[in-house]
This record gives structure tokens, sequence and C-alpha cells, in this order.
């Protein structure tokens, strides 16, 4: 695992410099930098800014987020449920800021919309009112194609209840958000650099053993362990966890836990990590509590 | 790739699925095997149409027919001549069809048509339906010795045999005379030689029996009626007729008896051409049978020369050497262009005098009750296809509720919701090239093996399951065209498709944090 996110600052393709990037490397820099640049130029798009940007000048946001500034920024967040007539409101102005490698754990009660508040940090909802800003880019209006783009290249997301695919093993299953990524022929062509990849990835998080398993065959913290190889496979910059160790009994949960910590610390991974469970929310490097739909410093 | 991947996989973890498929397999495969055997059918027809009707035909409105054929075929051959390969003039008249059976005359009403006496040009299978070898090579009207065939030609091996075609020609003839001679000796009150007896055939009276009508036939006896050569020679033929088979044969108990034989004498009674019209009516000797398999034809037809035919009816005109005729036959180059020349005959000669069809026309009715029967049958498979596509629709929302979650997860991992909608629709795509294909395969052999399936089916029921006496085939035709089965299952396969697409639509518009909460 090598650290040197920094080495790209600012540079012409913007901040595109994620962990986890160390296969890769070797053979396809050029790939996943245009991969990113892509979307971040999409992205732009979509939020309104002005799209082309001298290539030298540098971008403020993209120097703040390098240099261990924002990365993920909530602002005024607010979501209600419709219930027929009645109105739940659940997030009711959020603010919150994520910063470059940190482990931040949001902690709250149980339906005090922490599910909500991830899935709409990670574009899977909008809020009915508020921004989402990552990277320096408006991202809670971008079009779908753009926001799906954003969740497959740019985002990891782990569950509570792991959410692996039943049909496919913990080596597909790590492999599908590449899948999805290359088309059918592209796929096909990288395949075995890519499996390569995947079996690598699954023995950091130590279930190189289990590479042809399918999730029923699992123990719930190995799948959750695969969940993790899944979300980091495409070297996302930001790692959003939902509970990761809510169904878990205290040591395995701590096992991932130490898992968690391992990545931020070593490939400077940034996690967002939503739990109820304050014993685990204290081993986050900053801790936000989410009471009646507000984020307040804890 | 996670589309391919994700539809082979719950392909291959929902067999479930194939079970909605099977409907479009049995589906398929009866649409297949019907169009085959309705083709078959229709091709076997129209076979044995144009084996006896010329591609053209041109005919006077009238009996009495047009005068100058020669004149008519010079100004048709203005007209289309590039198309035409060649034209044969013919008489065709209703007459009366009369032979002795039992003692009895017995009478029928037949179609009779004069067809020159080389015949060679005459439509294209006329030949080929004849009974006697040497008569499918070239025909004269002239009767032959022996050697009629004993099988039927369209029966295939197992046809029973006709035995009393073995002694059919000249022999029969003979036969005839001498049994005859020997009767009326025994009439005469002189004895008979017993050996001699058993030549006779059970179309003629058990001896035994005093024919009560005997004396009344005497004036119509046809040989009693004989011309001074023929006294000379009572063997010898008269003037040569083919029947069509049907009008002297019949079906009991599974076997074929024969009225009248090759070598047999009949008369035919028909209406002169003058006005008004009178009866004439001549012998004339059987020299041989005409079986075109088609029933309408085979029991209505009775074919003479054309000179004998226009002699009797006074089709000609001394003056000036001109003769009639009611119709000329045209063969074409091309048969498919028959109702662009129809179209410019049609146009060249005053239609009050002349009426022009192809022999599509004359079979008009009963090619188009074939075709309506086949659309029929293929609109109501196609409607238990369809029935099938909505199987494949509830089991695949089925499949989408219950995979609703993995699309969410999908979704949260970034997958479009067209690629989402491309898993199940290839999943409809594949299936529908499962149930179609096998459909294929299965209707493709089961028309290979239509026979054998047939016989094995009679054995275990132990009932015939296609009667060759009533249908008069001997085996099913069959006819594959590639065409037919090929939008058979393009048809199958886009209903698969078009029985995926809502619940595709359904899973590519679900709402991913929905999708993620299901339980
Ligand atoms: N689709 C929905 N319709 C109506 N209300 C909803 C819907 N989804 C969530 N809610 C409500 O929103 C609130 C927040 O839900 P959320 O799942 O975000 O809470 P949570 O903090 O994640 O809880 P938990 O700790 O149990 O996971 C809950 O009160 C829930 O009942
Ligand atoms: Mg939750």
């Amino acid at each position: 695992m090598n650290k040197h996110h920094s080495a790209n600052p600012a540079g012409p393709h913007g901040p595109t410099v994620a962990p986890l990037r160390a296969q890769a490397r070797d053979g396809a820099s050029a790939h996943g930098q245009a991969a990113a640049t892509t979307a971040v130029t999409t992205a732009t798009t979509a939020a309104g800014v002005q799209r082309v940007r001298p290539a030298t000048a540098p971008d403020h946001e993209a120097v703040a987020a390098s240099a261990g500034g924002v990365l993920l920024k909530a602002v005024g967040l607010k979501k209600d449920y419709h219930k027929g007539k009645h109105v739940v409101p659940v997030l009711r102005g959020v603010d919150l800021e994520v910063r470059q490698g940190e482990l931040l754990a949001v902690i709250g009660q149980s339906g005090s919309g922490k599910s909500t508040l991830l899935h709409l940090l990670a574009t899977l909802d909008r809020p009915d009112e508020g921004e989402i800003w990552f990277n320096g880019q408006r991202i809670d209006n971008a079009s779908t194609r753009q926001r799906d783009r954003l969740r497959n290249r740019h985002l990891g997301m782990i569950f509570q209840f792991y959410h692996l695919l039943p049909e496919l093993t913990a080596l597909e299953n790590v492999l599908a958000p590449l899948m999805i990524t290359h088309g059918f022929f592209s796929y096909r062509l990288q395949r075995r650099r890519l499996v390569e990849r995947a079996k690598a990835l699954l023995e950091t998080v130590g279930l190189g053993h289990r590479l042809k398993h399918r999730p029923r065959e699992m123990s719930g913290g190995e799948m959750q362990r695969a969940a993790i190889a899944r979300a980091l496979i495409t070297e996302p910059q930001i790692l959003l966890a939902d509970e990761p160790t809510g169904n878990l009994d205290g040591r395995t949960g701590q096992g991932i836990m130490e898992l968690l910590r391992s990545l931020n610390t070593q490939s400077n991974l940034t996690i967002v990590m939503v739990t109820h469970d304050s014993a685990i929310a204290s081993q986050a490097d900053r801790v936000v509590q989410l009471v009646d739909g507000q984020v307040s410093d804890s | 790739m996670y589309k391919f991947l994700l539809c082979w996989r719950y392909l291959r973890t929902r067999w479930i699925a194939l079970a909605s498929i099977i409907s479009v397999t049995l589906g398929v495969a009866t649409m297949i095997v019907v169009n085959a055997v309705m083709a078959g059918f229709t091709q076997e027809m129209q076979d044995r149409i144009r084996g006896i009707l010329s591609d053209v035909s041109f005919e006077a409105r009238s009996f009495n027919g047009f005068r100058d054929p020669e004149y008519h075929m010079r100004e048709i051959e203005k007209i289309v001549g590039d198309e035409i390969e060649v034209m044969t003039p013919t008489v065709t008249v209703p007459a009366m069809l009369s032979f002795q059976l039992h003692g009895e005359w017995n009478t029928r009403p037949v179609q009779l048509i004069g067809i020159p006496r080389d015949a060679m040009q005459y439509a294209s299978k006329f030949r080929q339906y004849l009974q006697h070898p040497k008569h499918r090579e070239q025909f004269r009207f002239e009767l032959q010795e022996t050697g009629y065939d004993l099988r039927d030609r369209h029966g295939g091996e197992d046809a029973p045999l006709r035995v009393r075609m073995e002694t059919a020609g000249m022999v029969h003839r003979r036969n005839m005379i001498e049994y005859r001679r020997q009767w009326e000796q025994q009439l005469a009150g002189k004895p008979l030689p017993h050996a001699e007896q058993t030549v006779n055939d059970d179309s003629q009276p058990a001896n035994d029996v005093v024919d009560p009508f005997a004396a009344v036939e005497r004036p119509l006896d046809p040989f009693a009626a004989r011309n001074d050569a023929a006294q000379a020679d009572p063997a010898a033929p008269l003037t040569g007729c083919v029947l069509g088979i049907g009008l002297v044969s019949y079906r009991h108990n599974g076997a074929e008896h024969f009225l009248v034989l090759p070598g047999d004498d009949i008369q035919l009674t028909f209406p002169t051409a003058g006005t008004p019209p009178k009866a004439v009516s001549d012998t004339f000797t059987v020299v041989d049978l005409y079986e075109s398999k088609m029933t309408e034809y085979d029991s209505s037809f009775i074919f003479v020369p054309l000179d004998k035919l226009q002699e009797l009816r006074g089709m000609f005109d001394r003056e000036s050497g001109t003769t009639f005729v009611t119709s000329i036959q045209i063969k074409l180059k091309d048969e498919s262009r028959g109702s662009i020349v129809r179209d410019k005959l049609q146009a060249a000669f005053p239609p009050h005098f002349y009426s022009v069809s192809t022999w599509r026309d004359k079979q008009g009715p009963l090619l188009a009750a074939v075709e309506m029967e086949t659309a029929i049958l293929n609109m109501l498979l196609f409607l238990i296809i369809a029935v099938a596509g909505f199987g494949i629709l509830a089991i695949f929302f089925m499949i989408v509720v219950e995979k609703t979650k993995d699309i969410g997860i999908l979704k949260s991992l970034g997958a479009h919701g067209s690629g989402i909608m491309g898993i199940f629709l290839s999943y409809g795509l594949s299936l529908g090239l499962v149930g179609a294909g096998a459909g294929m395969v299965l209707g493709l052999l089961f028309v290979r093996h239509i026979n054998e399936i047939r016989i094995w089916l009679g054995n275990l029921t132990g009932q015939m399951v296609f009667d060759p006496s009533i249908y008069y085939f001997y085996e099913i035709p069959t006819s594959v065209n590639p065409w037919t089965v090929a939008w058979i299952v393009i048809g199958a396969l886009a209903i698969a498709v078009a029985a995926s697409v809502m619940p595709a639509l359904r899973a590519a518009r679900l709402h991913p944090v929905e999708a993620l909460r299901y339980e």
C-alpha cells in the first residue's frame, strides 16, 4: 500500500488521487486518470460551473482536498419522507464536512436518519434541499448517469447487511464494480489483470482462502470483508460505511474496525462511518452526532 | 459485462423459468409442423393440378369453340410470344361415359377433352400420370399388349398391388372377346369348355347366372357395333381414350376394384357443335388410365384424340378446311408469369368470346381454402405462443421482485438503469432462444420423421392415423420453408423479449434506496 496520494496535486486533471491505486499504477495510470477526469468534468457541467478551466490555474478546491482539506461537504441537507399525507422530516439541515484522509464517525440513534444521510452523500437519493459537494463539484443535482458513474468510480459503500450478490462468488462480487465500469469486450481484454487485482485485494482484507465461496457459504465477518474489498476495487476516494459492524458480534466487529482503520492509515482512505455503537465510534478520528435531523460535533 | 454474468447465473439458478418457456417450445414446434404439413399438402396439390392444367388456358366461352386455332395461335404468339414454350389446341365438352358392368349399362357424367394425338406437350405431367411405362415415355393413344403398372406409383412400397392390371391391355381384350364368344355359344346351347372360364374377372357377371338384361344390352354392345376393319380382326382396338382412374375404380375394404381396364371398350356420348346441339356417341377403346390423385380430375376427365372429337362433333369447315377448338392450352417458360400473360391476352381478345385464365384461377377456391386454413391455424398457434408470453411476463415479474435487493446493490455500485434492464432483457432473450431453438429442433425432427411417427402411432393405437384410402396420399407430404421457420422463431423470440420488457423496465426504474431497504 503506498501513500503517495499527493503525487498529483492540482494537476491539469484535477483532484483525482485515490488510495489503493497502487496495483493499477504500473499498467493503467493513464486510464485511471482519464476516467477520473471525465467524471469530474461531467460533474462540473452538471453543476453549471464553467467547464473549461485553464490547465495551469490551480483549482482551489482541489488544492484544499489534496492538502487534507474538505473532500466531501454537505450544506443544509433536508430530507422528508412522505407517508400518505404524513410528512416525516428526517434530516432538517445537516451540515457536514469530511476532510481528506480522516475516519469520520456519525453516531445517532436508530431511526435518527443516519442511513438516509449516507444515501444522500452516496448520491443514491436526492435531498429535498441543500447541496452536496464532492471534490469541489456539486453532485446532488447531477444527472442520473453522472451519479451512477461517480458511485461506480469514486465512491465506495459498505452496508450493515453486506449486500453481496448471492449468485456470485466472493471474487465475482469484488469484480462486480469493474464489470459495471467496463463493457463486455473491454472487460474480457483486461480480465486477467483485473482478476489479479481483485485477488490481491481479497488477500489484503484477509479473504484469500474464500475466493470461490458464495455469500451463503461465508460468515458475517467474511461477507463484510468481501464487501469492503468490493467497495475498494475501483480505488475510490472515499468509503461510506453504514453500520459496518452493526450485524456482527463484538470481536468480529472489532476485526472489521481494525481493517478499516488500517486502510485509513496505510492507504490514506477517507472513511465516513455511521453507527449507533459509541464503542466503535470512539475509534474514529472524529465523531459527529446526528440528533433531531441535525449534526453536531460531540 | 455484469449483465451477461448475472443473466447467466439467474438462468442457471432458476430452472423454473424454463417451465414458462415450454409453451413457447411447444408452440414453435407445432407451428413448424403444421406449416410444413400444410405447405406439403398445398405443394402436392399444386403439383397435381399443374400436372393436368396448363399454365394458361385460352378458352372460347361457347361449346362450339372458335374457328381456326392456327390463326389464334399466331395472334397469341404476336402478343406474348416470348413467354410461351408451347401451345396446344384442345376441345373440351361435357359428355356421358357408358360402360357395361355385370351386364348392365353404367352411365356417368364426365368432362371430355380432345388433345392432339401425340399429346406430347399437353400439360406438364399428363403422361407421368399414365399407368403404362411406355406411355409415360411416348403416348399416341395406342393400346399396349400388356405391362401396365401393378403398383400405385404414388402409393409407395406398402401400397397394395393392383392384381387385375396384370392382364390389362391387348391380353385382357382378347380374353374378353374369347369369353364373350363362349358365352354366346353357351346361350346357343353348345357345351362350354370349363377350363376357359377362369379368364373372367369380377367386373363381369358370374357365368352360371343367366343375365336377364342380356337381350336388352345387345343393341348397345360395343363389340356388336363394329366397323369393317374391326370385324376382320375382332380384337383390333378402336380409337383410343384415356379414362380418369376414379371413373372406373372404387375402394372397398381397403382394396381397389376396377370396373374397366385398359383393353375394354367404352361408349361416349356428347353434344355436337351445331345449333341446336345433338347428341352423338361413339365407342372407344380404353388404352390407359389416368391417375393424378386429384380426385376431382381423376373422376371426371376423359382424354380422346382431338381430330376424332372434332370429326364427331362436326368442328370443321369443309369449304375452308379450317377446324374449330374450344381452347388453346399455353405452357409458359416461366409459370410465375401466368397472370401477366393472362392479362395481356385478355386485353387483346374480346372478353365476351374468350376467357383467359391461369391454372391458379381455375383452382383458386381450393388453393384459397388451404391458404385460409393455414392462416387461421397459424394465428391460433401464434396466440398460444402469445399466451406463453404472459407466463414469461408473470415469472419475470416474480424474479424482478425477488431480485429487488440485488438491483439496489447493483445501482449502489453504479450500474445504470439501462444495464439492469439489459440483464432482464437478455434473460428473456436467452429463454426465448432456448425455447424457440428447442421448438425448432423438435418441430423439424417431427416433420422429418412424421411418417414414422404416423406408423408408430397407428401401431400403438391400433388405428390408422392417416388413412390413405381417404386422403389418397400414402405418405404425409411435408415441405419445410426455411423462411417460415425463421419467421416463427423470430416471432417467438420477439414475444419472449416483449414479455420481459415490462419487468425489465420496472427493474430499471426501481429507486436504489427503496430497493436496498427492501426485505
Ligand atoms: N421510505 C420511507 N418512507 C417513510 N419513512 C421512512 C422511509 N425510509 C426511512 N424512513 C424513516 O426515516 C427515518 C430514518 O431512517 P434511517 O433508516 O435513515 O434511520 P437510521 O438512523 O439509519 O436507523 P437504523 O439505525 O435503524 O439504521 C426512520 O424513522 C424511518 O422510519
Ligand atoms: Mg440505518
